[in-house]
């Protein structure tokens, strides 16, 4: 893992996330090797025996020799003194398609009598071959070592599987990684493991006490193995009382869960619509222009944080209408690399901006007077872009990494809260607390205000509307290249990503009320929830959508201005 | 401007009757290509616009099909599927093409299939579908459902896994797919509970889908990855994933979020390959499955010597539009370019451009191409015997390969096969 | 100038009838493939989808360029009816499909055990005749009840008829709504027992097309000028006032509404067996943007200008996505912006504009000696506000 920022560290220290790494198992390295070498050259059943004593070593070098092993990647490599040494490949070939090999025994290159380094083709080794059986037990030796594995994760997926398995004789590996464990949890799986194996016992008791351990644990993972268990009607009486309240127990666990995670999906979807679609309150609600370009603004932010990437990085080449157009990187690694999203998010605000001010110089500020017609030449324009964005950048989709501190989640409770999801609910509260300070806090807000709410008589009080108008314009498009910086982190960067937002964004301003910020915080959490509810109670993802769709059109039946109807005695 | 207009006017008419021109040389002979340059479905069909002109390239270098140099005429679906059918009767009935390579999509294939049934045409079809068609002028070096997801659940079922959760967008190959793995599975002991994702009844009781179903272009993940998180928390879970394109991204990414690592719950993706893998975050995807018929990191000496000549290829070609750098090769392209050679080997046989005497050389099952995948032949019913290979993502975006089956012979309406072996069980 | 300019537009008319109605479809049937005057089957069928294009740009035009009402959820009207006249053809396949099964091929493979009931009527050609137009109608009619009664206007209800579309567009994707998913209705066969591949069915097809591009510009034209019309057209100009002198608005325009959803839903029908296939990207919103830019090029509010222009950008389509594949978009929206921009009239009022022009430069050739005035500099003249 890269190092990263010393606060963002302390933070997930203070979360428990990172542990100092673990000591390893019995046994050091270089007899870890020797064991492994044993094995692999030995036959019959005493692999059987080293393998076993291979699992309780706990060596990660372990885990990946008996890997490759499984893959048919250990290769025989018979000496010329007639002695056998195991090998694997190294992934790097060179121009003849050949690779260095690696010794087992040492973990060191191979190299012939005079320390040159000897290459090969995988298809001129002998491989040491595995039957199903020998698989097998190696599977097994696996899944015991990546208990011990220093990843937390890893150890958590190993205890499921084993749990899973159905083999008492796991057991006693798990009962003593149980004692070594320090992550919560993680013990809380191992405990979910042991007590699932244990229902597989064959005493009464043993089954009773595992099921309400089950039950105590919350236990998601043994609801297969519980309801199994419920349907055979010869086991004893008690146990299956017991199953049946652990299952029952555990189902509604499952039902809470579902519901406060659905509860927080709702907002964090409702987020990110309210950051897509609050740039459009701006220059749709207040200054009445339908920018149908809006969808390609988010574009330009998501392709800014893109080439941020790549200039922290190695650098990229871009198509540019053919012409092969470099741009160079900064080669930057570690915590300075990691931060470049920090930086993309700006940049995002400043391109989008500047394209919005030069969109509103070449073409809206002829339109401000016909706003349906500026739907139409906004929609020219938005073709035009998305063939630009296919000219400049490829018509593929651009891979934008995510930064290690915006990727995997923590859970309350099994509730599970991604970070990229948390990110973004504090994205949408600053964009908006931002937007609103602007408005109401600065003397360019005020300027904006009286431009939207009268602009011939601000005009005859002195403001240049038609600057303000550009600024207005430009801020509106700044906040489309933000939620675009946002949105590469969770989906596509592409020249038609910006279509797949047009419409919702739309929907929230006109929900919202035209004009009204307020009003786009409600309709996007009240859409984005309703939109998850019903996804989760219909279990279908677009009968929700559409049934959103609906139901916006009836609402706009009863308030035909929105939710927050700006009031005015004009007809229009 | 304005008075410049005539004169724009007279160099446009020119340059057509120039392009007019050109077309009429006797030695050549014009060959389709119906792909979408332009709309949502450019991102994938680009490249195999790029690899059929490589492949005429190359072709011509040689000396040509029968001594005629292949003229292509490369028209835009733009992803629009009354376009595919009009610029497909353009090529059958203007150009009088003797073949066509083209279509990506099951629709845009059924848009233009009664066109080449009218005027007797040819198509070469590349991409994975859904097998449920035959037409006696559609050649498919596409895989079929049993070149691919029945291989892949083969060796996932192999390995151990015992739960299959059954994701896709909701349009035909997914659906088809996923209707005939629910069977297969059903057949394999797999338990009814054990397939996640859902089923729908029809009104007589049977399944007519199985399977998580998203929109096109879809993007929030959020819940359903929630719910695969819960199907997989008891162990030897996999994904069976056809989702479409784009969506992958989303898809993948709340995948990593979720902390669904591929040891735990491996997902095996039916339209991700490594022309898709360029823009997903492979970073963090190492281990995931992939099965196609053919992997760029295939090793054989005829895989090599065709990187090394497209690489060549694409230093020195000048053609509009192809994109030079990050390129890379994939299962549809190969198929794509098989299938010109395929087309070369059968017009030589036949000694004619005709098509029904290619047809009639093509079905006798006689034609086969070493290709960068390994031997491809055509069978006597328009499908295609080739390998397939299961791969596992790595950190560059290639696969690595983790089985190969040799010579799988490609099978049409295996849905009702099925079907049928499940009544005799009872099921 | 107002009779001069229809007097133009008529002989115009009458010279392009006589072209689509008689000249093309003469010299495709009575003409030998090798002559040089021949219209070759290909070029009858584009031109028969050119046709149905044109109607659906008239229809367009009656609502947004004489009434003022912006929609852009036309095409959803367009499929319908396409969607209804393709479910009777694709019940007319019979056993040829891929499963030789009276079931359409989509519903054998998901396993329908039977005709879902609401198809059953598609197998009768007067029903589903009907239905091409009941159907948009009826639709029209409910979303138009409830969207002028609240009245909804302006851009709101462009955006309205958008998220009508939008939810239609995600319906009709969906393998379970039994109209085939996204592979749509497609491998027509018949038509009333004539085979569909024939030339002379298309070429029937296509003149049955020329024949209602006519009447509804007939329909049209005569609607727009009775007093209907002028009604109509005094709700674009400024609806309230209209409102106050005691007209029900909302009923005229649900009356246009629901007249151009039938043209619409006729264009369709026809255009479904000309081009073969129907899916439900055919309703996208940016198909119903697509059509605007017909108009809007053509010149709105004329009826002659959605003609010119369905057939002007559609032509220059089939020919760019061939000739420049890659600059096809750059067009398309390079010639929205330059039309919305700089000819608010269309092509149509391109010579009136060059007039216009002409005389500008002189006077500014005889006010000052160093002339100034560009074409590409010249600023919309200012136009009434139509919101």
């Amino acid at each position: 893992m890269n190092p990263l920022p010393r606060p963002i560290l302390f933070l997930l220290l203070t979360l428990g996330l990172l542990t100092p790494r673990l000591l390893a198992g019995p046994g050091t390295e270089a007899e870890v090797r020797h064991d492994l070498v044993l094995t692999l050259l030995s036959h019959g059943p005493e692999r059987h025996e080293l393998l076993h004593q291979l699992a309780r070593s706990g060596s990660k070098v372990a885990a990946s020799v008996l890997t490759s092993w499984t893959r048919g990647e250990i290769y025989a490599y018979r000496t010329p003194g007639g002695k056998t040494i195991p090998v694997t490949l190294e992934e790097q070939e060179d121009a003849k398609g050949l690779a260095r090999a690696i010794r087992i025994d040492t973990g060191a290159v191979l190299v012939d009598a005079k320390g040159k380094a000897l290459k090969f083709d995988d298809s001129t080794l002998d491989t040491i071959d595995t039957d199903m059986r020998l698989r097998m037990d190696i599977q097994q030796a696996i899944d015991v070592l990546s208990l011990a594995s220093p990843v937390p994760d890893e150890r958590r997926s190993a205890a499921v599987k084993l749990g899973n398995s159905g083999k008492m004789a796991y057991l006693p590996y798990l009962e003593e990684r149980l004692t070594e464990e320090k992550i919560a949890d993680v013990r809380r799986t191992i405990e979910e493991a042991i007590a699932t194996l244990k229902l597989g016992s064959s005493d009464p008791s043993v089954q009773i006490k595992a099921a309400r351990n089950l039950a105590r644990l919350n236990a998601l993972g043994a609801v297969d193995v519980l309801t199994q268990f419920v349907a055979n009607k010869s086991a004893d009486p008690d146990a299956l009382a017991a199953a049946r309240i652990a299952l029952r127990s555990i189902q509604e666990h499952i039902s809470l869960v579902n519901f406060f995670g659905t509860l927080f999906r709702g907002v964090s979807l409702g987020s990110i619509l309210l950051v897509v679609s609050l740039g459009l309150a701006i220059t749709f609600g207040l200054m009445g222009v339908i920018n149908m370009a809006h969808g390609e603004m988010i574009a330009v932010g998501a392709y800014t944080a893109y080439l941020v990437e790549n200039i922290f990085g190695s650098g990229i080449t871009l198509p540019f209408f053919g012409f092969g157009l470099h741009v160079p990187g900064l080669h930057a690694t570690g915590s300075f690399y990691e931060s470049n999203f920090i930086f993309a998010i700006p940049a995002s605000f400043v391109t989008a901006a500047i394209a919005g001010l030069v969109l509103e110089r070449l073409v809206i500020r002829f339109l401000y007077r016909r706003p349906l017609e500026s739907l139409l030449a906004t929609w020219g324009v938005s073709l035009v872009m998305q063939q630009g964005f296919r000219m400049v950048f490829g018509a593929n989709n651009v891979q934008v990494d995510s930064p290690s501190w915006l990727l995997g989640h923590f859970s309350i409770d099994d509730v599970m809260f991604g970070y990229n999801r948390v990110f973004v609910v504090g994205f949408a509260i600053a964009i908006v607390l931002g937007t609103w300070l602007l408005l109401t806090k600065t003397p360019l807000g005020l300027l904006i205000r009286s431009v939207m709410q009268n602009r011939r008589m601000a005009s005859c009080m002195g403001v240049r509307t038609d600057w303000v108008n550009m600024l207005t314009f430009a801020f509106g498009s700044g906040l489309a290249g933000l939620a675009g910086a946002f949105l590469s982190q969770i989906g596509n960067v592409g020249p038609s990503m910006g279509q797949t937002y047009i419409v919702d964004s739309f929907m929230v301003v006109v929900v919202g009320g035209v004009g009204s910020i307020v009003g786009t915080v409600y309709a996007s959490l009240g859409m984005g929830s309703a939109d998850q509810v019903l996804q989760q109670v219909l279990g279908s993802p677009v009968l929700g959508k559409i049934i959103v769709l609906c139901f916006i059109i009836l609402f706009l039946q009863w308030k035909p201005g929105g939710l927050f109807a700006t009031r005015s005695r004009n007809l229009d | 401007m304005i008075k410049k207009l005539p004169k724009l006017l007279g160099v446009g008419a020119l340059a057509l009757s120039a392009l007019v021109g050109s077309a009429r040389a006797e030695d050549t002979v014009k060959v389709g290509v119906l792909h979408s340059l332009s709309g949502t479905m450019a991102i994938s069909e680009t490249s195999l616009r790029d690899v059929l002109l490589f492949a005429f390239d190359q072709i011509n270098a040689q000396g040509g099909v029968l001594g005629h140099k292949i003229e292509p005429v490369v028209v835009d679906g733009a992803s629009n599927w009354p376009l595919f059918a009009e610029k497909a009767k353009e090529l059958l009935e203007q150009d009088k093409v003797p073949v066509v390579f083209g279509c990506w999509t099951s629709v845009s294939r059924k848009s233009v299939l009664p066109v080449f049934e009218k005027d007797n045409g040819l198509l070469f079809y590349p991409v994975q579908f859904e097998g449920e068609e035959l037409s006696k002028d559609i050649f498919y070096t596409a895989e079929a459902v049993n070149q691919q997801a029945i291989p892949a659940v083969d060796y996932l079922l192999a390995q151990g896994v015992k739960k299959f959760y059954l994701i896709g967008t909701d349009y035909v190959y997914p659906q088809t797919t996923n209707l005939i793995l629910y069977k297969y599975l059903l057949l394999h002991g797999v338990p009814i509970q054990n397939i996640g994702g859902g089923l729908r009844k029809g009104s007589d009781g049977k399944v007519m889908s199985a399977g998580k179903y998203v929109p096109f272009g879809y993007t929030d993940f959020q819940q359903i990855v929630a719910d695969i998180k819960q199907f997989a928390a008891s162990g030897d879970a996999c994904v069976i994933n056809t989702i479409n394109g784009d969506s992958n991204v989303p898809f993948f990414k709340q995948i990593v979020a979720a902390g669904l690592s591929p040891s735990d719950c491996p997902v095996v993706s039916f339209s991700l390959a490594e022309d898709e893998l360029r823009s997903m975050p492979t970073r963090n995807l190492v281990g995931e499955l992939g099965c196609w018929t053919y992997f760029q990191s295939l090793k054989t000496p005829e895989n090599k010597a065709f990187l090394k000549s497209w690489n060549a290829w694409l230093a020195t070609e000048n053609y509009p539009g192809v994109v030079k750098e990050h390129r890379v090769v994939d299962s549809p392209m190969v198929l794509s370019y098989d299938g010109v050679y395929l087309w070369k080997a059968a017009v030589e046989k036949a000694g004619s451009f005709d098509v029904d005497k290619v047809r009639k050389v093509l079905e006798s099952g006689t034609i086969s191409f070493d290709g960068p995948g390994g031997k491809i032949t055509v069978q006597g019913d328009h499908y295609t015997t080739k390998n397939v290979y299961i791969g596992e993502t790595k950190a560059d975006g290639q696969f690595r390969i983790l089985k190969t089956f040799d010579q799988v012979a490609g099978a049409p309406f295996i849905l009702k096969g099925l079907g049928v072996q499940l009544a005799a069980k009872g099921m | 100038m107002r009779s001069e300019r229809s007097r133009f537009e008529l002989w115009f008319l009458a010279l392009f009838a006589l072209v689509i109605l008689v000249i093309l479809p003469g010299l495709n049937a009575f003409t030998s493939a090798a002559s040089a005057l021949h219209v070759s089957d290909f070029t009858i069928n584009l031109y028969g989808k050119y046709l149905c294009y044109a109607v659906l740009a008239i229809s367009v035009d009656l609502l947004w360029g004489y009434t003022g009402l912006l929609s852009l959820g036309q095409c959803l009207f367009f499929a319908l009816g396409g969607y209804a006249f393709g479910m009777y053809l694709m019940l007319m396949i019979g056993k040829l499909g891929q499963y030789h099964s009276n079931l359409p091929d989509f519903m054998v493979f998901l396993g329908y055990p039977r005709l879902p009931a609401h198809w059953v009527p598609f197998r009768h050609f007067w029903f589903a005749a009907l239905a091409v137009m009941w159907v948009p109608g009826l639709v029209a009619y409910i979303f138009g009840f409830l969207a002028f009664r609240s009245r909804i206007r302006g851009v709101y209800f462009s955006i309205l008829t958008q998220a009508l579309t939008y939810a239609a567009c995600l319906m009709f994707f969906r393998n379970d709504f039994t109209f085939g998913g996204n592979n749509g209705l497609t491998d027509f066969k018949f038509v009333l027992g004539y085979d569909l591949r024939s030339a002379a069915t298309q070429r029937v097809l296509y003149l049955l097309t020329g024949v209602l591009l006519f009447a509804t510009y007939g329909f049209c034209r005569w609607l727009t000028s009775s007093k209907f019309g002028k009604v109509q057209r005094a709700i674009r100009d400024s609806e309230n006032r209209v409102l106050f002198s005691g007209y029900s608005t909302p009923n005229f325009k649900l009356f246009v509404f629901v007249v151009c959803a039938v043209i619409a839903g006729l264009a369709g029908a026809l255009y479904v067996p000309q081009v073969g296939i129907i899916n439900p990207s055919e309703m996208a919103t940016d198909k119903s943007l697509e059509v605007i830019v017909w108009v809007a090029v053509g010149g709105r509010g004329t009826l002659i200008g959605p003609i010119i222009g369905a057939i002007v950008v559609n032509a220059i389509k089939s020919w760019a996505t061939r000739a420049f594949p890659d600059l096809w978009l750059f067009i398309l929206g390079g010639m929205f912006i330059l039309v919305v921009l700089f000819l608010p009239g269309g092509i149509v009022s391109l010579p009136e504009r060059l007039g216009e022009l002409a005389r500008k430069f002189r006077r500014a050739r005889a006010a000052v000696p160093e002339p100034v005035a560009d074409s590409a500099e010249a600023k919309p003249a200012p136009e009434p506000d139509r919101t």
